[in-house]
Protein backbone atom coordinates (compact mmCIF):
# COMPACT_ATOMS: atom_id res chain seq x y z
CA UNK A 1 0.00 0.00 0.00
CA UNK A 2 1.41 3.38 -1.01
CA UNK A 3 0.85 6.38 1.26
CA UNK A 4 -0.19 9.61 -0.40
CA UNK A 5 -0.60 13.12 1.07
CA UNK A 6 -2.59 15.89 -0.65
CA UNK A 7 -1.38 19.45 -0.01
CA UNK A 8 -3.55 22.24 -1.43
CA UNK A 9 -5.26 25.18 0.22
CA UNK A 10 -8.51 24.76 -1.70
CA UNK A 11 -10.80 22.07 -0.24
CA UNK A 12 -12.39 21.44 -3.63
CA UNK A 13 -9.03 20.91 -5.28
CA UNK A 14 -8.20 18.22 -2.69
CA UNK A 15 -11.64 16.72 -3.17
CA UNK A 16 -11.00 16.42 -6.89
CA UNK A 17 -7.68 14.66 -6.35
CA UNK A 18 -9.31 12.25 -3.89
CA UNK A 19 -12.00 11.28 -6.34
CA UNK A 20 -9.44 10.85 -9.11
CA UNK A 21 -7.39 8.59 -6.81
CA UNK A 22 -10.34 6.37 -5.89
CA UNK A 23 -9.79 3.76 -8.66
CA UNK A 24 -6.20 3.22 -7.49
CA UNK A 25 -6.62 0.50 -4.88
CA UNK A 26 -2.90 0.26 -4.13
CA UNK A 27 -2.92 3.89 -2.95
CA UNK A 28 -4.19 5.35 0.30
CA UNK A 29 -4.64 9.06 1.08
CA UNK A 30 -3.21 9.30 4.60
CA UNK A 31 -3.51 13.06 5.09
CA UNK A 32 -4.91 16.26 3.58
CA UNK A 33 -3.20 19.55 4.33
CA UNK A 34 -4.20 23.15 3.67
CA UNK A 35 -0.79 24.80 3.82
CA UNK A 36 2.96 24.21 3.77
CA UNK A 37 3.30 24.04 7.56
CA UNK A 38 0.73 21.29 7.91
CA UNK A 39 2.22 19.57 4.90
CA UNK A 40 5.70 19.64 6.42
CA UNK A 41 4.46 18.17 9.70
CA UNK A 42 2.40 15.47 8.01
CA UNK A 43 5.28 14.42 5.76
CA UNK A 44 7.64 14.09 8.72
CA UNK A 45 5.13 12.08 10.74
CA UNK A 46 3.72 9.84 8.04
CA UNK A 47 6.63 9.48 5.62
CA UNK A 48 4.50 9.22 2.46
CA UNK A 49 5.55 7.67 -0.86
CA UNK A 50 3.98 10.42 -2.94
CA UNK A 51 2.66 13.93 -2.39
CA UNK A 52 0.42 16.08 -4.56
CA UNK A 53 1.64 19.61 -3.97
CA UNK A 54 0.17 22.98 -4.83
CA UNK A 55 2.65 25.86 -5.08
CA UNK A 56 0.73 28.93 -3.92
CA UNK A 57 -0.41 28.21 -0.39
CA UNK A 58 -0.89 30.02 2.92
CA UNK A 59 2.03 30.66 5.28
CA UNK A 60 4.58 28.42 3.57
CA UNK A 61 4.46 27.81 -0.18
CA UNK A 62 5.13 24.51 -1.90
CA UNK A 63 8.74 25.20 -2.83
CA UNK A 64 9.61 26.50 0.63
CA UNK A 65 8.10 23.41 2.19
CA UNK A 66 10.20 21.16 -0.05
CA UNK A 67 13.34 23.11 0.82
CA UNK A 68 12.89 22.20 4.47
CA UNK A 69 12.61 18.46 3.93
CA UNK A 70 15.82 16.49 4.30
CA UNK A 71 14.52 13.60 2.30
CA UNK A 72 11.58 14.73 0.20
CA UNK A 73 9.13 12.13 -1.16
CA UNK A 74 8.14 11.86 -4.81
CA UNK A 75 6.19 14.95 -5.87
CA UNK A 76 3.46 15.63 -8.40
CA UNK A 77 2.88 19.38 -8.61
CA UNK A 78 -0.67 20.58 -9.07
CA UNK A 79 -0.93 24.23 -9.94
CA UNK A 80 -2.47 26.91 -12.10
CA UNK A 81 1.02 28.24 -12.86
CA UNK A 82 1.65 28.59 -16.53
CA UNK A 83 3.23 25.77 -18.40
CA UNK A 84 6.36 27.73 -19.19
CA UNK A 85 7.28 28.06 -15.52
CA UNK A 86 6.60 24.38 -14.93
CA UNK A 87 8.82 23.11 -17.74
CA UNK A 88 11.76 24.11 -15.56
CA UNK A 89 11.11 21.39 -13.06
CA UNK A 90 9.71 18.72 -15.34
CA UNK A 91 12.84 16.60 -15.02
CA UNK A 92 12.92 16.63 -11.24
CA UNK A 93 9.37 16.09 -10.14
CA UNK A 94 7.52 12.92 -11.09
CA UNK A 95 5.19 15.12 -13.08
CA UNK A 96 3.18 18.29 -12.94
CA UNK A 97 -0.56 18.70 -13.39
CA UNK A 98 -1.99 21.95 -14.63
CA UNK A 99 -5.28 23.06 -13.13
CA UNK A 100 -7.96 22.39 -14.17
CA UNK A 101 -6.84 18.80 -13.74
CA UNK A 102 -8.41 16.40 -16.21
CA UNK A 103 -8.71 12.65 -15.85
CA UNK A 104 -6.55 11.57 -18.81
CA UNK A 105 -3.65 13.71 -17.78
CA UNK A 106 -3.99 12.60 -14.17
CA UNK A 107 -3.86 8.94 -15.17
CA UNK A 108 -0.69 9.52 -17.18
CA UNK A 109 0.99 11.13 -14.19
CA UNK A 110 -0.03 8.22 -11.95
CA UNK A 111 1.27 5.69 -14.44
CA UNK A 112 4.57 7.52 -14.59
CA UNK A 113 4.84 7.50 -10.83
CA UNK A 114 3.83 3.84 -10.41
CA UNK A 115 6.61 2.93 -12.81
CA UNK A 116 9.13 5.03 -10.95
CA UNK A 117 8.01 3.76 -7.55
CA UNK A 118 9.41 0.30 -8.33
CA UNK A 119 12.55 1.82 -9.77
CA UNK A 120 15.15 2.85 -7.19
CA UNK A 121 16.87 5.70 -9.02
CA UNK A 122 13.94 8.03 -9.47
CA UNK A 123 14.61 11.74 -10.03
CA UNK A 124 15.35 13.69 -6.86
CA UNK A 125 13.12 16.63 -6.20
CA UNK A 126 15.81 18.24 -4.05
CA UNK A 127 17.92 18.83 -7.15
CA UNK A 128 15.10 20.92 -8.55
CA UNK A 129 15.49 23.47 -5.79
CA UNK A 130 19.00 24.27 -6.98
CA UNK A 131 17.49 25.87 -10.06
CA UNK A 132 15.85 29.21 -9.92
CA UNK A 133 12.25 28.10 -9.99
CA UNK A 134 10.69 31.16 -8.45
CA UNK A 135 8.79 33.78 -10.31
CA UNK A 136 10.56 37.03 -9.42
CA UNK A 137 12.87 37.38 -6.43
CA UNK A 138 12.29 36.05 -2.94
CA UNK A 139 11.95 38.40 0.00
CA UNK A 140 12.34 35.80 2.69
CA UNK A 141 14.21 32.62 3.56
CA UNK A 142 12.66 29.68 5.35
CA UNK A 143 14.79 27.68 7.78
CA UNK A 144 14.34 24.86 10.23
CA UNK A 145 15.27 25.83 13.77
CA UNK A 146 15.24 22.59 15.75
CA UNK A 147 11.70 21.40 15.12
CA UNK A 148 10.39 24.92 14.46
CA UNK A 149 10.00 26.51 11.05
CA UNK A 150 11.31 30.04 10.95
CA UNK A 151 10.66 32.57 8.23
CA UNK A 152 13.40 35.16 7.92
CA UNK A 153 12.46 38.36 6.07
CA UNK A 154 15.27 39.47 3.73
CA UNK A 155 15.62 42.81 5.50
CA UNK A 156 16.54 41.05 8.79
CA UNK A 157 19.59 39.38 7.28
CA UNK A 158 23.02 40.69 8.33
CA UNK A 159 24.97 38.45 5.98
CA UNK A 160 25.09 34.88 4.69
CA UNK A 161 28.17 32.70 4.88
CA UNK A 162 29.00 29.49 3.02
CA UNK A 163 29.83 26.60 5.35
CA UNK A 164 30.58 23.32 3.53
CA UNK A 165 27.22 21.88 2.42
CA UNK A 166 25.41 24.40 4.55
CA UNK A 167 24.90 28.10 4.60
CA UNK A 168 24.92 30.16 7.77
CA UNK A 169 22.35 32.96 7.79
CA UNK A 170 23.28 35.62 10.35
CA UNK A 171 20.33 37.80 11.42
CA UNK A 172 19.46 40.17 14.21
CA UNK A 173 17.87 37.28 16.13
CA UNK A 174 20.84 34.94 15.82
CA UNK A 175 22.22 32.70 13.13
CA UNK A 176 20.66 29.71 11.37
CA UNK A 177 22.04 26.86 9.34
CA UNK A 178 20.36 25.62 6.21
CA UNK A 179 21.23 22.95 3.71
CA UNK A 180 21.62 25.05 0.58
CA UNK A 181 24.25 26.86 -1.45
CA UNK A 182 25.22 30.49 -1.78
CA UNK A 183 24.79 30.37 -5.56
CA UNK A 184 21.20 29.23 -5.10
CA UNK A 185 20.47 32.12 -2.74
CA UNK A 186 22.34 34.52 -4.97
CA UNK A 187 19.89 33.58 -7.71
CA UNK A 188 16.71 33.75 -5.67
CA UNK A 189 17.37 36.93 -3.68
CA UNK A 190 17.11 40.36 -5.29
CA UNK A 191 20.53 41.15 -6.86
CA UNK A 192 19.90 44.85 -6.25
CA UNK A 193 19.99 44.10 -2.53
CA UNK A 194 22.29 41.13 -2.06
CA UNK A 195 25.81 41.03 -3.44
CA UNK A 196 28.16 38.06 -3.55
CA UNK A 197 31.22 39.93 -2.36
CA UNK A 198 33.27 36.78 -1.95
CA UNK A 199 33.11 33.05 -2.73
CA UNK A 200 31.90 32.54 0.85
CA UNK A 201 29.85 35.67 1.51
CA UNK A 202 26.55 37.11 0.37
CA UNK A 203 25.92 40.55 1.88
CA UNK A 204 22.95 42.95 1.78
CA UNK A 205 24.05 46.31 0.37
CA UNK A 206 22.32 48.14 3.22
CA UNK A 207 24.61 46.39 5.72
CA UNK A 208 27.78 47.85 4.25
CA UNK A 209 29.34 50.52 6.44
CA UNK A 210 32.93 50.85 5.29
CA UNK A 211 35.29 49.07 2.91
CA UNK A 212 39.01 49.05 3.58
CA UNK A 213 41.92 47.72 1.51
CA UNK A 214 43.34 44.46 2.83
CA UNK A 215 46.28 42.54 1.50
CA UNK A 216 46.96 42.54 -2.20
CA UNK A 217 43.85 42.84 -4.40
CA UNK A 218 41.30 42.18 -1.66
CA UNK A 219 39.29 44.34 0.72
CA UNK A 220 37.56 44.03 4.05
CA UNK A 221 33.98 45.22 4.46
CA UNK A 222 32.84 46.44 7.83
CA UNK A 223 29.13 45.78 8.36
CA UNK A 224 26.66 47.71 10.50
CA UNK A 225 26.25 44.64 12.71
CA UNK A 226 29.95 44.81 13.58
CA UNK A 227 31.07 41.82 11.53
CA UNK A 228 33.92 41.96 9.03
CA UNK A 229 33.79 40.06 5.75
CA UNK A 230 36.38 39.62 3.06
CA UNK A 231 35.67 41.20 -0.32
CA UNK A 232 37.38 39.58 -3.30
CA UNK A 233 38.57 41.40 -6.39
CA UNK A 234 35.51 40.38 -8.39
CA UNK A 235 33.25 41.14 -5.42
CA UNK A 236 34.67 44.66 -5.33
CA UNK A 237 33.96 45.05 -9.05
CA UNK A 238 30.33 43.96 -8.49
CA UNK A 239 29.92 46.47 -5.68
CA UNK A 240 31.36 49.20 -7.84
CA UNK A 241 28.91 48.62 -10.68
CA UNK A 242 25.94 48.21 -8.34
CA UNK A 243 26.64 51.28 -6.25
CA UNK A 244 27.98 53.33 -9.14
CA UNK A 245 31.33 54.29 -7.60
CA UNK B 1 5.04 89.56 -49.17
CA UNK B 2 8.75 89.14 -49.90
CA UNK B 3 8.21 90.61 -53.36
CA UNK B 4 6.45 93.66 -51.92
CA UNK B 5 9.26 94.18 -49.45
CA UNK B 6 11.79 93.96 -52.25
CA UNK B 7 9.86 96.53 -54.29
CA UNK B 8 9.74 98.95 -51.38
CA UNK B 9 13.48 98.57 -50.77
CA UNK B 10 14.05 99.02 -54.49
CA UNK B 11 11.96 102.20 -54.58
CA UNK B 12 13.68 103.64 -51.51
CA UNK B 13 17.07 102.81 -53.00
CA UNK B 14 16.23 104.67 -56.22
CA UNK B 15 14.73 107.59 -54.32
CA UNK B 16 17.79 108.04 -52.08
CA UNK B 17 20.21 107.79 -55.00
CA UNK B 18 18.26 110.27 -57.16
CA UNK B 19 16.94 112.82 -54.71
CA UNK B 20 19.62 112.91 -52.01
CA UNK B 21 22.76 111.94 -53.87
CA UNK B 22 21.57 113.54 -57.14
CA UNK B 23 22.28 110.74 -59.56
CA UNK B 24 20.31 110.42 -62.77
CA UNK B 25 17.14 108.34 -62.72
CA UNK B 26 18.73 105.75 -65.01
CA UNK B 27 21.88 105.33 -62.96
CA UNK B 28 19.90 105.16 -59.72
CA UNK B 29 17.53 102.51 -61.10
CA UNK B 30 20.33 100.37 -62.52
CA UNK B 31 22.26 100.48 -59.23
CA UNK B 32 19.15 99.63 -57.22
CA UNK B 33 18.02 96.74 -59.40
CA UNK B 34 21.50 95.22 -59.55
CA UNK B 35 22.11 95.49 -55.80
CA UNK B 36 18.71 94.11 -54.87
CA UNK B 37 18.90 91.25 -57.35
CA UNK B 38 22.35 90.16 -56.22
CA UNK B 39 21.42 90.48 -52.55
CA UNK B 40 18.22 88.50 -53.16
CA UNK B 41 20.13 85.69 -54.83
CA UNK B 42 22.63 85.65 -51.94
CA UNK B 43 19.89 85.46 -49.30
CA UNK B 44 18.16 82.70 -51.20
CA UNK B 45 21.43 80.81 -51.38
CA UNK B 46 21.86 81.11 -47.64
CA UNK B 47 18.34 79.80 -46.99
CA UNK B 48 19.01 76.82 -49.26
CA UNK B 49 22.32 76.12 -47.53
CA UNK B 50 20.67 76.15 -44.11
CA UNK B 51 17.88 73.86 -45.26
CA UNK B 52 20.39 71.41 -46.66
CA UNK B 53 22.40 71.37 -43.42
CA UNK B 54 21.82 67.87 -42.09
CA UNK B 55 21.48 68.47 -38.33
CA UNK B 56 20.52 71.24 -35.98
CA UNK B 57 23.76 71.04 -34.05
CA UNK B 58 25.62 74.40 -34.13
CA UNK B 59 23.38 75.48 -37.01
CA UNK B 60 23.36 79.15 -35.93
CA UNK B 61 27.13 79.28 -35.92
CA UNK B 62 27.26 77.54 -39.27
CA UNK B 63 24.72 80.04 -40.64
CA UNK B 64 26.68 83.05 -39.46
CA UNK B 65 29.86 81.69 -40.97
CA UNK B 66 28.14 81.02 -44.31
CA UNK B 67 26.66 84.54 -44.17
CA UNK B 68 30.15 86.04 -43.83
CA UNK B 69 31.54 84.02 -46.74
CA UNK B 70 28.58 84.72 -49.00
CA UNK B 71 28.49 88.41 -48.03
CA UNK B 72 32.11 88.83 -49.10
CA UNK B 73 31.36 87.14 -52.42
CA UNK B 74 28.19 89.20 -52.84
CA UNK B 75 29.95 92.48 -52.19
CA UNK B 76 32.69 91.68 -54.70
CA UNK B 77 30.15 90.56 -57.33
CA UNK B 78 28.03 93.64 -56.78
CA UNK B 79 31.01 95.96 -57.06
CA UNK B 80 32.31 94.35 -60.23
CA UNK B 81 28.88 94.22 -61.85
CA UNK B 82 28.12 97.83 -61.09
CA UNK B 83 31.54 98.94 -62.35
CA UNK B 84 31.05 97.02 -65.58
CA UNK B 85 27.44 97.94 -66.45
CA UNK B 86 26.53 101.11 -64.60
CA UNK B 87 29.70 103.10 -64.20
CA UNK B 88 30.84 102.88 -67.82
CA UNK B 89 31.23 106.60 -68.50
CA UNK B 90 30.03 108.18 -65.29
CA UNK B 91 33.16 109.31 -63.44
CA UNK B 92 31.17 110.74 -60.60
CA UNK B 93 29.40 107.43 -60.00
CA UNK B 94 32.65 105.49 -60.33
CA UNK B 95 34.19 107.53 -57.55
CA UNK B 96 31.16 107.18 -55.35
CA UNK B 97 31.04 103.42 -55.94
CA UNK B 98 34.60 103.03 -54.76
CA UNK B 99 33.89 105.03 -51.60
CA UNK B 100 30.81 103.01 -50.68
CA UNK B 101 32.25 99.49 -51.06
CA UNK B 102 32.79 99.13 -47.31
CA UNK B 103 29.30 100.41 -46.48
CA UNK B 104 27.75 98.12 -49.08
CA UNK B 105 29.62 95.12 -47.68
CA UNK B 106 28.56 95.97 -44.14
CA UNK B 107 24.93 96.29 -45.18
CA UNK B 108 25.01 93.01 -47.13
CA UNK B 109 26.70 91.26 -44.25
CA UNK B 110 24.15 92.41 -41.65
CA UNK B 111 21.27 91.48 -43.92
CA UNK B 112 22.65 88.03 -44.71
CA UNK B 113 23.40 87.32 -41.05
CA UNK B 114 19.85 88.20 -40.18
CA UNK B 115 18.47 85.90 -42.90
CA UNK B 116 20.70 83.05 -41.79
CA UNK B 117 19.83 83.40 -38.10
CA UNK B 118 16.11 83.50 -38.76
CA UNK B 119 16.14 80.47 -41.03
CA UNK B 120 18.40 78.55 -38.64
CA UNK B 121 16.00 79.21 -35.79
CA UNK B 122 13.06 78.18 -37.92
CA UNK B 123 14.72 74.94 -38.80
CA UNK B 124 15.45 74.32 -35.12
CA UNK B 125 11.82 74.88 -34.15
CA UNK B 126 10.45 72.64 -36.90
CA UNK B 127 12.84 69.96 -35.83
CA UNK B 128 11.84 70.23 -32.18
CA UNK B 129 8.17 70.12 -33.13
CA UNK B 130 8.68 66.94 -35.12
CA UNK B 131 10.59 65.30 -32.33
CA UNK B 132 7.99 66.28 -29.76
CA UNK B 133 5.21 64.89 -31.93
CA UNK B 134 7.09 61.66 -32.39
CA UNK B 135 7.64 61.29 -28.67
CA UNK B 136 3.99 61.94 -27.90
CA UNK B 137 2.93 59.35 -30.46
CA UNK B 138 5.36 56.81 -29.07
CA UNK B 139 4.26 57.31 -25.50
CA UNK B 140 0.57 56.99 -26.44
CA UNK B 141 1.28 53.70 -28.20
CA UNK B 142 3.34 52.45 -25.31
CA UNK B 143 0.64 53.42 -22.86
CA UNK B 144 -2.04 51.54 -24.74
CA UNK B 145 0.11 48.47 -25.13
CA UNK B 146 0.94 48.47 -21.48
CA UNK B 147 -2.65 48.95 -20.36
CA UNK B 148 -3.67 46.06 -22.57
CA UNK B 149 -0.98 43.83 -21.16
CA UNK B 150 -1.84 44.73 -17.58
CA UNK B 151 -5.46 43.86 -18.19
CA UNK B 152 -4.47 40.56 -19.72
CA UNK B 153 -2.50 39.61 -16.64
CA UNK B 154 -5.55 39.73 -14.43
CA UNK B 155 -7.28 36.58 -15.47
CA UNK B 156 -5.54 33.23 -16.09
CA UNK B 157 -4.68 32.01 -12.57
CA UNK B 158 -8.08 32.79 -11.29
CA UNK B 159 -9.78 31.22 -14.27
CA UNK B 160 -7.84 27.95 -14.10
CA UNK B 161 -8.37 27.58 -10.37
CA UNK B 162 -12.09 28.20 -10.80
CA UNK B 163 -12.33 25.60 -13.54
CA UNK B 164 -10.58 23.17 -11.25
CA UNK B 165 -13.17 23.80 -8.53
CA UNK B 166 -15.97 23.23 -11.04
CA UNK B 167 -14.25 20.03 -12.07
CA UNK B 168 -14.42 18.84 -8.45
CA UNK B 169 -18.03 19.94 -7.99
CA UNK B 170 -19.26 18.07 -11.05
CA UNK B 171 -19.04 14.73 -9.25
CA UNK B 172 -19.79 15.80 -5.66
CA UNK B 173 -22.46 18.45 -6.23
CA UNK B 174 -23.61 18.86 -9.83
CA UNK B 175 -26.10 21.60 -8.87
CA UNK B 176 -23.35 23.69 -7.34
CA UNK B 177 -21.16 23.09 -10.38
CA UNK B 178 -23.86 24.56 -12.60
CA UNK B 179 -24.22 27.54 -10.29
CA UNK B 180 -20.49 28.14 -10.37
CA UNK B 181 -20.40 27.98 -14.18
CA UNK B 182 -23.12 30.61 -14.22
CA UNK B 183 -21.16 32.87 -11.88
CA UNK B 184 -17.96 32.42 -13.79
CA UNK B 185 -19.68 33.20 -17.11
CA UNK B 186 -21.21 36.37 -15.62
CA UNK B 187 -17.81 37.43 -14.44
CA UNK B 188 -16.09 36.75 -17.75
CA UNK B 189 -18.87 38.39 -19.74
CA UNK B 190 -18.60 41.61 -17.80
CA UNK B 191 -14.79 41.46 -18.04
CA UNK B 192 -14.99 41.36 -21.81
CA UNK B 193 -17.59 44.11 -21.92
CA UNK B 194 -15.50 46.36 -19.75
CA UNK B 195 -12.39 46.11 -21.93
CA UNK B 196 -13.57 49.07 -23.97
CA UNK B 197 -14.68 51.34 -21.11
CA UNK B 198 -12.56 54.19 -19.76
CA UNK B 199 -14.54 54.66 -16.58
CA UNK B 200 -17.57 53.00 -15.02
CA UNK B 201 -20.06 53.94 -12.32
CA UNK B 202 -18.75 52.64 -9.00
CA UNK B 203 -21.94 50.64 -8.45
CA UNK B 204 -21.22 48.70 -11.65
CA UNK B 205 -17.65 48.01 -10.59
CA UNK B 206 -18.94 46.74 -7.24
CA UNK B 207 -21.31 44.33 -8.95
CA UNK B 208 -18.34 43.01 -10.84
CA UNK B 209 -16.36 42.62 -7.62
CA UNK B 210 -19.35 40.80 -6.08
CA UNK B 211 -19.45 38.28 -8.91
CA UNK B 212 -15.72 37.80 -8.50
CA UNK B 213 -16.13 37.27 -4.75
CA UNK B 214 -18.98 34.81 -5.29
CA UNK B 215 -16.55 32.58 -7.19
CA UNK B 216 -13.73 33.03 -4.70
CA UNK B 217 -15.98 32.06 -1.82
CA UNK B 218 -16.84 28.80 -3.57
CA UNK B 219 -13.13 28.13 -3.96
CA UNK B 220 -12.17 28.95 -0.39
CA UNK B 221 -15.40 27.90 1.33
CA UNK B 222 -16.27 29.46 4.68
CA UNK B 223 -12.81 30.90 5.16
CA UNK B 224 -13.54 34.06 3.18
CA UNK B 225 -15.83 36.87 4.28
CA UNK B 226 -16.10 40.31 2.71
CA UNK B 227 -17.83 43.36 4.21
CA UNK B 228 -18.75 46.47 2.19
CA UNK B 229 -19.21 49.96 3.64
CA UNK B 230 -20.46 52.48 1.08
CA UNK B 231 -20.91 56.27 1.20
CA UNK B 232 -20.96 57.64 -2.33
CA UNK B 233 -23.29 59.12 -4.91
CA UNK B 234 -24.48 57.41 -8.07
CA UNK B 235 -22.31 59.51 -10.36
CA UNK B 236 -19.01 58.42 -8.79
CA UNK B 237 -16.84 56.68 -11.37
CA UNK B 238 -13.82 54.39 -11.46
CA UNK B 239 -11.66 53.02 -14.29
CA UNK B 240 -12.21 49.28 -14.75
CA UNK B 241 -9.80 46.60 -13.51
CA UNK B 242 -8.27 48.65 -10.70
CA UNK B 243 -10.27 47.48 -7.72
CA UNK B 244 -10.34 43.80 -8.60
CA UNK B 245 -6.55 43.19 -8.37
CA UNK B 246 -6.49 45.00 -5.02
CA UNK B 247 -9.30 42.82 -3.66
CA UNK B 248 -7.54 39.78 -5.10
CA UNK B 249 -4.35 40.86 -3.39
CA UNK B 250 -6.19 41.35 -0.08
CA UNK B 251 -7.65 37.85 -0.38
CA UNK B 252 -4.24 36.38 -1.15
CA UNK B 253 -2.57 38.23 1.73
CA UNK B 254 -5.41 37.41 4.07
CA UNK B 255 -5.96 33.78 3.18
CA UNK B 256 -2.30 32.96 2.64
CA UNK B 257 -1.39 34.51 5.97
CA UNK B 258 -3.62 32.32 8.08
CA UNK B 259 -5.67 29.17 7.98
CA UNK B 260 -8.72 30.50 9.85
CA UNK B 261 -11.68 32.63 8.76
CA UNK B 262 -10.61 35.85 7.08
CA UNK B 263 -12.73 39.02 6.88
CA UNK B 264 -11.89 41.65 4.28
CA UNK B 265 -13.41 45.13 4.52
CA UNK B 266 -14.01 47.40 1.54
CA UNK B 267 -14.82 50.97 2.56
CA UNK B 268 -15.83 53.42 -0.17
CA UNK B 269 -16.34 57.13 0.45
CA UNK B 270 -16.58 60.16 -1.83
CA UNK B 271 -14.52 63.02 -0.38
CA UNK B 272 -14.97 66.10 -2.52
CA UNK B 273 -13.53 65.35 -5.93
CA UNK B 274 -11.78 62.19 -4.75
CA UNK B 275 -13.23 58.71 -4.41
CA UNK B 276 -11.44 56.97 -1.55
CA UNK B 277 -11.52 53.19 -1.43
CA UNK B 278 -9.97 51.52 1.60
CA UNK B 279 -9.43 47.78 1.58
CA UNK B 280 -8.37 46.12 4.83
CA UNK B 281 -7.29 42.54 5.33
CA UNK B 282 -5.83 40.72 8.30
CA UNK B 283 -2.19 39.91 7.86
CA UNK B 284 0.44 38.00 9.74
CA UNK B 285 3.79 39.78 9.78
CA UNK B 286 5.66 36.55 10.43
CA UNK B 287 4.28 34.63 7.52
CA UNK B 288 3.77 37.36 4.94
CA UNK B 289 3.39 35.78 1.53
CA UNK B 290 6.50 35.81 -0.61
CA UNK B 291 6.13 38.60 -3.07
CA UNK B 292 6.60 38.25 -6.79
CA UNK B 293 3.89 35.65 -7.00
CA UNK B 294 1.27 36.92 -9.38
CA UNK B 295 0.00 40.25 -10.43
CA UNK B 296 -0.17 42.32 -7.25
CA UNK B 297 -0.22 46.00 -6.61
CA UNK B 298 2.63 47.15 -8.85
CA UNK B 299 0.38 46.71 -11.86
CA UNK B 300 -2.32 48.86 -10.27
CA UNK B 301 0.23 51.52 -9.41
CA UNK B 302 1.51 51.53 -12.97
CA UNK B 303 -1.98 51.79 -14.42
CA UNK B 304 -2.88 54.67 -12.13
CA UNK B 305 0.23 56.47 -13.26
CA UNK B 306 -0.59 55.90 -16.93
CA UNK B 307 -4.16 57.06 -16.44
CA UNK B 308 -3.65 60.09 -14.20
CA UNK B 309 0.10 60.80 -14.37
CA UNK B 310 0.18 60.68 -10.57
CA UNK B 311 2.13 58.37 -8.31
CA UNK B 312 0.28 59.17 -5.08
CA UNK B 313 -3.05 57.47 -5.75
CA UNK B 314 -2.22 54.13 -4.17
CA UNK B 315 -1.09 53.75 -0.59
CA UNK B 316 -0.46 50.73 1.58
CA UNK B 317 -0.16 50.58 5.34
CA UNK B 318 0.82 47.80 7.70
CA UNK B 319 -0.73 48.34 11.05
CA UNK B 320 -0.23 45.53 13.55
CA UNK B 321 -2.41 42.71 12.38
CA UNK B 322 -4.00 44.57 9.45
CA UNK B 323 -2.85 45.46 5.98
CA UNK B 324 -4.61 48.46 4.45
CA UNK B 325 -4.65 49.53 0.82
CA UNK B 326 -6.03 52.97 -0.06
CA UNK B 327 -7.00 53.68 -3.65
CA UNK B 328 -7.87 57.24 -4.68
CA UNK B 329 -9.71 58.01 -7.89
CA UNK B 330 -9.91 61.66 -9.01
CA UNK B 331 -13.50 62.32 -10.11
CA UNK B 332 -13.21 65.30 -12.43
CA UNK B 333 -10.34 64.15 -14.51
CA UNK B 334 -10.33 65.09 -18.18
Amino acid sequence: MYKVILIDDEPLARQLLKSLLEPYKQVEVVAECGDGFEGFKAIQELNPDLIFLDIQMPRLNGFEMLELLDNPPAVIFTTAFDEYALKAFESHAVDYLLKPIVKDRFEKAMQKWLQQATNKDRPQVSALLENNIYEGYQHRIVVKDNSLIRIIPAQDIYYIEANDDYIKIVTKDGSYLKKSTLSHLEQTLDPQQFVRVHRSYLVPVTQLMRIEPYEKESHIALLHCGAKVTVSKSGMAKLKTLLGW
Amino acid sequence: MVLLLMLIVLAMHIFILHNILHFEWGTAAKDAVTSCLILGIAAWGIILLIRAYPTTAVITLYGLFMALVISTATAITEYETLKLFVATDNVNYQLWLKQTVAVRFLFIWIFNSWVSTVSALRKNITNLDARFQQQTDASILLKEAELFKLRQQLQPHFLYNSLNSINALITIAPGKAQEMIGKLSDFLRSSVKRESEDTLPVSEELEYIQSYLAIESVRFGDRLRVRFEKEYTDDAVIPPFLLQPIVENAIKFGLYGSTGVVTITVHIVLEGAMLMITITNPYDADTQPPRGTGFGLEGVQRRLYLLYARADLLETKKDGKYFTTILKIPQHHV
